[in-house]
This record gives structure tokens, C-alpha cells and sequence, in this order.
């Protein structure tokens, strides 16, 4: 009996032990954010003025703002979303539909996993040997070209899965009224699943706008306002980088303002993409 | 009400050449998702193809020895992958070793422990981490964690690590704050949240008879778990571990910021290092000549390599745990 | 000519009404198990006709295979004839947008679109004709009056179909079926997932339907059958075992095991 009874008394507590540690874990790891954006806002903030936007990145030594790095980043998103979103929305579509049952998907939809999750700077490599040499220089376009590579992998693995949400039902319902394969999916699975499929396009957007290793060698960089899309176009995450190893101390204030900018916007996208199917969710 | 019937004639021939309309423009739009399906495939296929040729020169040149050889030369055009090799396994392998258990104890933590209400705003709060550009943990590795680690942790573990043989070798100093040990921490943050909302995730497939059953013989909740949860959820664990080693390997900002760009092997944790990615983004635009720049992309060769596997086994792992569940 | 094929498969009724559908030595496979076997019936037009049988027998697939909507997934095969004013809808040639046109489905769930009520009707509509905003308003209303449903919705026609209730999104779906001016209508369990008197409306529906269309529907409610349907198809594991006007299934069959399932011992 006595044997049974501190059995169970060293049982609980090493269960008490555990849960602890489980415990303490998950402070380190909320503690461990807190200290990152607690950082960020502290080192970013004393940075934030109005020059941040209107004036052009400096020479070392000067003061400036980050508005061709802003406008460089916004230019190469927006391409980089434009080309790459049709694109993953189609192949999703395939994936979900037309394809459904087919080889060809179980194949598309593990090459599409590995894609999502492969080094950027793998995509960069392969956009330089794509683009820039054949090409003899670095270009915003080829920086674009390389977020819309990063994009399409995101949008087909959400625009499937939304996609597959949508009720078999409600595709025979529209199949039985007469309407061809196509009319379907167009004016009834993305209608029903137009909400996710955005998500995914909004969470493209949070994943590319702070890509930093895609933009080195093919956008490169650029001191000075440039719109021309076929030159070297400056960007945020890349300015950041030169400017947080340098040496002088004006540039390393506007790395980490310009960090701040941009984990803000992320944040707020993500958030903004979730509370999109949240309500999906609730309904 | 003959009507309706009478009515359907009128409409006949225009009926015919809509069918014949539908039928083409639904072929077109077949045909269209079916090559942006293909483009995907094309993609990865693109990506090989061309970092092979980007690295044949370098290939034929060191051959075999390029992935043996230490020395990175540009000046005397000497290159071997050795060095950073070194560096992407073991600050993967150290980040690894700090966010599995850390990942996994959140993980029992937000599905056994914690307060309902808090359950969400948490778990969201490690995926949003998950979605940081790496290059703010980057940022934050150089100007906030380096200094930390090189004015207070490291003198400390030098010192009291000190006349230990092996773990002398293994903390020797200088104190640079920068280098392998810092890189995979950074890393180690930076994986956590994979591995948190994947274990997450595949404990959520545990049957609750499954747990209920075991509770019902009276075993406390860290019995339940080690006994049932997660051998039940072995396989996914694994998947996500792997999937976040896949990460780890090819993550460049984070670690360039705070590795120290070395090309050398050196046995202490705390001596400046280089990883592939980190060469190759530090490098690879300042690159002359021709054999250097194919050195590089033949460094991305090897990290598409070990990645592309890494990556196809966490795949593979995570697609027989959503076989089984039926997802 | 076809009696002659299995003069016990046919009513002999009294007026011998046209048939609209013939279905001749129907098989149909899902992979390799056999769902249907040597199903022969023949379905008159412009009246009611009920498939019943325990669950698994067979009643929604043969329902299924009149508009080929099976299609829509792999390794479902079905061989034989079914004639639909005497072509066989089982052609390689049979385009299947025109023949959904011809043959529409409510489904067991409501299934309305996600867009407005309105748009839900005028979806199906727009595809076929090229028609005037007053005249699509003609047929909207046209339609929603047929399936019941207009005063209901009348003031909110641009409300989202999803809004409605379970019974009035089924008649919205009806109204959508309708709408498209279809020969044959295709009922698979339409009250299954409603409360009784969402039910009844249905039902009244559908006996109001029959003046125009020939339709055929799938229920386990036997009372159901009884109460809708002029002629009835008994299933049982992928076999046709009686098929007979209503009156005779329910009050004397043939068959041993139609009996023993409309009074209960089984299904």
C-alpha cells in the first residue's frame, strides 16, 4: 500500500515537473518576442519622422529618409503579386479542381511544398542565372520576377486548399443547372471561397515585402530615386541590411526605422489576413 | 403552363452555339490552370537546371575536393565548401537541440495547459513571430543579443569553462558575440513557431477517446502525453522538426547579420563562422571573375541539395499523417 | 417496342402515358464494384416517380446517372442505355451542359449559390439565353412564383440566397431548377434535411410540378413516396426488384422482399 501511495506521490510530481517546464517554455518563447518587438519599437521609434518619407536614402555621414527604398519595395511587390498571383491561383485551381483526381496534382502539390519552404536566396541564385546575366545587368525587374517565384508557391497551397473547402454539393448543384466546368469554379467555388484565397494573396504580400535574400543580386541596390524598372531599384529589407552593417550611425537609426515599417506592416497584413477567415470561421 | 415547353424551340439554335462556345472556352481555361500547374514543376526544375549550370565551371575545376576543401581564396582562386558546410549544419543542429523541446513544451502547453481564453491570442501570437521577416531577427541578432552574449554570457561560460578539457575547446574565447553559438540561437527563434504550430497542430489529431481513455486509468496529464499524444503524433513531430531543420538550413539574413562571415573550422562555439547562404549573400555581388562567382552558386547547389531533401522527407512524413487523419 | 423487353419492368396503365425516360440493361461500376445491375425501367412522362430502398441499394446512383453529374469524378462508369425522348443520354456525343439543361437536380442538402437570390436564379438563366433586364425580372419572379417562394422573398431579392431558411433555400433551389426550363426533374432526398412542414411545402410543390414535368425522386420516407409519387421503383442492392404504380407497391407487391420493406423488417 505504502509502495503504491509514494508511486503515486513521485507521479505527480514529475508530472508537476513537467508541466512546469512546458510552462517555462512558453514564457521563454512569448518573453523572447516581447524582447524583439519591445526592441524594435524602442530603437525604430526615436527614428520615425516625417524625412523617413520624403527624403532619399543618404551618403554615409548624412541625414535622409528611406522614400526610394519605400517606393522600390511597394514597385517590386506590387509586380511581384501581379505576375505571381494568377498564376498560383490557376495551378491551385487545377489542383482543386480540373485536377482533382489527377497523377499530375499529388506530384504538383509536393513540388509546390518544397518550393514554399526553399531558401530565398536559392530563388535569387536562380533569378540571377535567369535574368540578370542573360541580361548583362541588375534590374527591379528581376527582383520582381524573384518575389513572384516566392509568391506562387503560397497562393496555389492556399488557393487549393480553400478550394477543396468549398462543398462537392455546391459544384454539382451548378454542373446540374448546365453550367460548363468552368463557370462553376468562377462563379461558384471562388465566390465561396473568395475569402481564403485573398488570405493567402494578403499573407504573399506579409511574406515578400520583407524577402531581403531574393533582392541582392537581382534588384541590387540603388542610392537614388529610380522608377526605372529596368536599372537597380533600392528596396527596404535591402537598404536595411547595408545600412545596419555599416558603420555610421545615421544609417543604422534608419535600418532599424525601417525595420520597425516594416514589421508593422507585416504584422498588419497577417493580422488582417487572419481575421479575414476567422470570421470565414465563425460563421 | 405548355408555355415552358412550347417556349424551348425558340431558343434552340442559340443553345447550340453556346455549347459549342462553352465547351472551347472551357478547354482554354482547362488548358491554362493546367500549365500554370505544370509551371510550378517547371519552376523547381528551372531552379536545378540552372544552378548547375551557374555551377559546372566550379564543379570541373575542384571536382569532388569542393566539398572537402577548407581554404576559400578568391586571390588565389582557390575554393572548397568545406568551411561553410560546416557552419549551415552545426548552427542548424544547435538551433534545433534549443527549439525542438522548446517548441514541443509550448506545444503541450497551449493544448494541456493553458487558460481557454488566453489559448488563441497565444497561438497566434507564435504564428505572427512566424511571420517576421528574418531580416529583424537579423537586426535585433547584431545591435541587441551579439553585445549581451559578448559583454555578459560569454566571459562568463569562458570562465567557468575554463582548464575543462573538451568544453574548453568547445567555449574557447575571445568573446566576439558574434559567430556560431549566437547564429543558432537566432535561428532557434526563429524556428520555434514552426515547430510550435505543427506540434500544435498534429496533437490536435489525437482522438479524444484516445487521451480520455488513458485519464480514465489515471494517468496524470504528462503521462498522457508522453505515453500517448505524442507517440501517436511521432510521425508529424518529425515532419515538423525536419520541415523547420529545412528552414534553419537555408536562412540567410538572420545568420549573415551575426555569423561573422569566416571561412574557417574552428572547434569553439563562440568563433566567427560562415554558413552557405551567408557566403553567398555576403559575396556574391562583390564576386570577380567568373570561377568565384561559380564557386558560389555551386555552394547554392549544395544547400538546394540538402534541402530539397530534408524538406522532401518532412513532406513525405507530414503527408502520412494527414493520410491517416483522413485531412 | 421496348415492353416487349420486360413487360413486367412496365406499367400497363390505362392511357399507356408517353415515356420520357427508358433505361435499358443499366450497369454502373464504382472502380470495380458494381453498383447497378441490369436496371430496366421505363419512366412516364409528366408524372411522379419515387425511387425507394434501404440506404446503399442503388436509388441515388441510378437518379445520378440520368444527368451523368457521376462525371464529375474518376473510375465511375456506367454502361447501357438510358433514353431520354428516345437518345441515348449515355452517348460519347451527348454534350452534358445541354443535357443538364434538359435534366435538372435538387440535391439533399440545400445547395444555394453564394450570391444573391436573385443572381441564384438568373446564374442559370444567363447562360443559356441573352435576355433583357425586364424580361430576367419576368423570370426570376416567373420562377420563384413556381417554386413557391416569391411573396417570401419578393423584398429581398437581393438579400444572399445563404440568408434564407433550410426550407426556403430548397425551394430556391427548386426555383433556380426551374428556371432553366428543364424537361425532367431530379429530387434526391430534397426534404431529407428539413423540418416537417418545410416538408409539406415540398411535397405540395411537387405534386403542383408534375402538371409540367416528369419527375423523379429518391426518399427513404416511404410515407413520402406514397403521398407524391404515381409510380414506384423498389431498389435493393443495386437490383430494380419492383418497380409498379404506388398504389399497388404499398398495398399489395409482387415481391416478397418489397413487402417485407414497406412494413418495416428490414432497411
Amino acid at each position: 500500500m505504502s509502495t503504491a501511495a509514494s508511486l503515486h506521490q513521485s507521479r505527480k510530481r514529475r508530472n508537476g515537473v513537467m508541466m512546469t517546464l512546458c510552462v517555462i517554455a512558453a514564457g521563454i518563447g512569448l518573453a523572447w518576442l516581447a524582447l524583439i518587438l519591445g526592441a524594435l519599437l524602442y530603437k525604430g521609434l526615436s527614428g520615425v519622422n516625417l524625412a523617413v518619407f520624403t527624403e532619399m536614402t543618404p551618403p554615409p555621414g548624412d541625414a535622409g529618409g528611406l522614400l526610394n527604398a519605400i517606393y522600390g519595395s511597394i514597385v517590386m511587390t506590387i509586380i511581384g503579386i501581379i505576375v505571381g498571383t494568377p498564376i498560383g491561383v490557376l495551378a491551385g485551381t487545377y489542383m482543386a479542381e480540373y485536377g482533382r483526381f489527377s497523377k499530375l496534382t499529388t506530384v504538383v502539390r509536393f513540388i509546390n511544398d518544397i518550393l514554399l519552404s526553399a531558401p530565398s536566396i536559392i530563388i535569387g541564385l536562380f533569378v540571377y542565372e535567369l535574368m540578370v546575366r542573360p541580361m548583362g545587368h541588375f534590374s527591379a525587374i528581376a527582383g520582381a520576377v524573384a518575389l513572384a517565384i516566392l509568391v506562387i508557391p503560397v497562393v496555389v497551397r492556399t488557393t487549393e486548399d480553400m478550394l477543396n473547402l468549398v462543398p462537392n454539393a455546391l459544384r454539382e448543384a451548378g454542373t446540374a443547372i448546365g453550367a460548363p466546368r468552368w463557370v462553376v469554379i468562377r462563379s461558384v467555388a471562388y465566390r465561396a471561397a473568395m475569402s481564403g484565397i485573398v488570405t493567402g494573396i494578403l499573407l504573399a504580400i506579409a511574406r515578400i515585402s520583407g524577402e531581403t535574400a531574393p533582392l541582392l543580386f537581382t534588384a541590387l541596390n540603388n542610392q537614388f530615386w529610380s522608377s526605372n524598372l529596368n536599372a537597380p531599384m533600392a528596396s527596404l529589407p535591402v537598404t536595411i541590411f547595408q545600412f545596419a552593417l555599416s558603420p555610421y550611425e545615421e544609417w543604422q537609426q534608419l535600418a532599424w526605422t525601417g525595420a520597425l515599417i516594416i514589421t508593422l506592416t507585416v504584422l498588419a497584413l497577417s493580422i488582417f489576413a487572419r481575421s479575414l477567415t476567422g470570421r470565414r470561421e465563425d460563421k | 403552363m405548355s408555355a415552358v415547353q412550347e417556349a424551348l424551340p425558340a431558343v434552340k439554335g442559340s443553345r447550340d452555339a453556346t455549347v459549342r462556345r462553352f465547351a472551347l472556352t472551357d478547354s482554354i481555361f482547362h488548358g491554362m490552370t493546367r500549365a500554370a500547374a505544370i509551371l510550378v514543376l517547371v519552376l523547381l526544375g528551372g531552379v536545378a537546371i540552372s544552378l548547375f549550370a551557374g555551377s559546372w565551371q566550379a564543379l570541373s575545376t575542384f571536382g569532388f575536393s569542393f566539398l572537402t576543401t577548407e581554404s576559400w581564396n578568391p586571390v588565389t582562386e582557390k575554393f572548397g565548401a568545406l568551411a561553410p558546410i560546416y557552419g549551415t549544419i552545426i548552427t542548424s543542429a544547435i538551433a534545433i537541440l534549443i527549439a525542438v523541446p522548446l517548441g514541443i513544451g509550448i506545444a503541450i502547453f497551449l493544448t494541456e495547459l493553458c487558460p481557454r481564453p488566453l489559448r488563441r491570442p497565444i497561438g497566434m501570437a507564435v504564428e505572427l513571430l512566424a511571420g517576421i521577416p528574418s531580416i529583424i531577427y537579423g537586426i535585433w541578432g547584431l545591435f541587441v543579443l551579439a553585445p549581451f552574449l559578448q559583454t555578459t554570457v560569454q566571459p562568463f561560460i569562458i570562465s567557468v569553462f575554463h582548464g575543462i578539457p573538451g568544453l574548453n575547446n568547445l567555449f574557447a574565447g575571445p568573446p566576439y558575440g558574434i559567430g556560431l553559438l549566437t547564429s543558432a540561437m537566432i535561428l532557434a527563434i526563429m524556428i520555434l513557431p514552426f515547430i510550435t504550430s505543427i506540434t500544435k497542430d498534429v496533437f490536435d489529431t489525437v482522438p479524444s477517446v484516445l487521451k480520455e481513455s488513458a485519464y480514465g486509468i489515471g494517468c496524470t496529464t504528462w503521462e498522457v502525453t508522453r505515453r500517448v499524444v505524442i507517440p501517436y503524433t511521432r510521425i508529424g513531430i518529425m515532419g515538423g522538426v525536419m520541415l523547420a531543420l529545412g528552414r534553419a538550413l537555408g536562412e540567410t539574413m538572420a545568420v549573415t547579420f551575426v555569423i561573422g562571415n569566416a571561412h574557417r573550422i574552428s572547434t569553439s562555439l563562440f568563433a566567427p563562422a560562415t554558413t552557405i547562404s551567408a557566403t553567398i549573400a555576403n559575396e556574391f555581388t562583390e564576386a570577380v571573375g567568373d570561377l568565384y562567382t561559380s564557386s558560389l552558386v555551386a555552394l547554392g547547389l549544395i544547400l538546394f541539395v540538402i534541402t530539397f531533401i530534408i524538406l522532401a522527407i518532412a513532406r513525405y512524413m507530414l503527408m502520412r499523417i494527414d493520410a491517416r487523419t483522413g485531412a | 417496342m421496348s415492353q416487349m423487353l420486360s413487360p413486367d419492368m412496365t406499367i400497363a396503365t390505362e392511357a399507356a402515358a408517353k415515356s420520357k425516360i427508358e433505361v435499358k440493361n443499366l450497369n454502373f461500376y464504382y472502380g470495380q464494384s458494381k453498383a447497378l445491375k441490369d436496371i430496366t425501367l421505363s419512366l412516364p412522362e409528366r408524372s411522379v416517380t419515387a425511387f425507394i430502398g434501404p440506404s446503399g441499394c442503388g436509388k441515388s446512383t441510378l437518379l445520378r446517372v440520368f444527368n451523368r453529374i457521376y462525371e464529375l469524378y474518376p473510375k465511375q462508369t456506367a454502361e447501357g442505355q438510358v433514353l431520354l425522348d428516345g437518345q441515348n443520354v449515355l452517348d460519347r456525343s451527348q454534350d452534358l451542359n445541354l443535357l443538364r439543361t434538359k435534366i435538372g437536380m435538387v440535391f439533399q442538402k440545400p445547395t444555394p449559390f453564394p450570391m444573391s437570390i436573385y443572381e441564384n436564379i438568373a446564374f442559370g438563366v444567363r447562360l443559356y439565353e441573352k435576355i433583357s433586364k425586364a424580361e430576367m425580372d419576368g423570370r426570376v419572379e416567373q420562377a420563384l412564383k413556381r417554386a413557391a417562394l416569391w411573396t417570401e422573398v419578393k423584398d429581398k431579392l437581393n438579400a444572399s440566397g445563404l440568408s434564407l431558411s433550410g426550407g426556403q433555400q430548397q425551394r430556391l433551389c427548386i426555383a433556380r431548377t426551374v428556371a432553366v426550363k428543364p424537361e425532367v426533374i431530379l429530387l434526391d432526398e430534397p426534404a431529407s434535411a428539413l423540418d416537417p412542414l418545410s416538408t409539406a411545402k415540398i411535397e405540395e410543390l411537387i405534386d403542383e410540378l408534375q402538371a409540367d414535368y416528369t419527375i423523379v425522386i429518391v426518399t427513404h420516407n416511404m410515407q413520402q413516396a406514397a403521398r407524391v409519387s404515381k409510380q414506384t421503383a423498389f431498389m435493393y442492392l443495386g437490383e430494380l426488384i419492383e418497380f409498379d404504380k404506388t398504389e399497388k407497391i404499398f398495398t399489395s407487391p409482387r415481391e416478397k422482399r418489397t413487402q417485407d420493406y414497406i412494413t418495416g423488417r428490414f432497411g
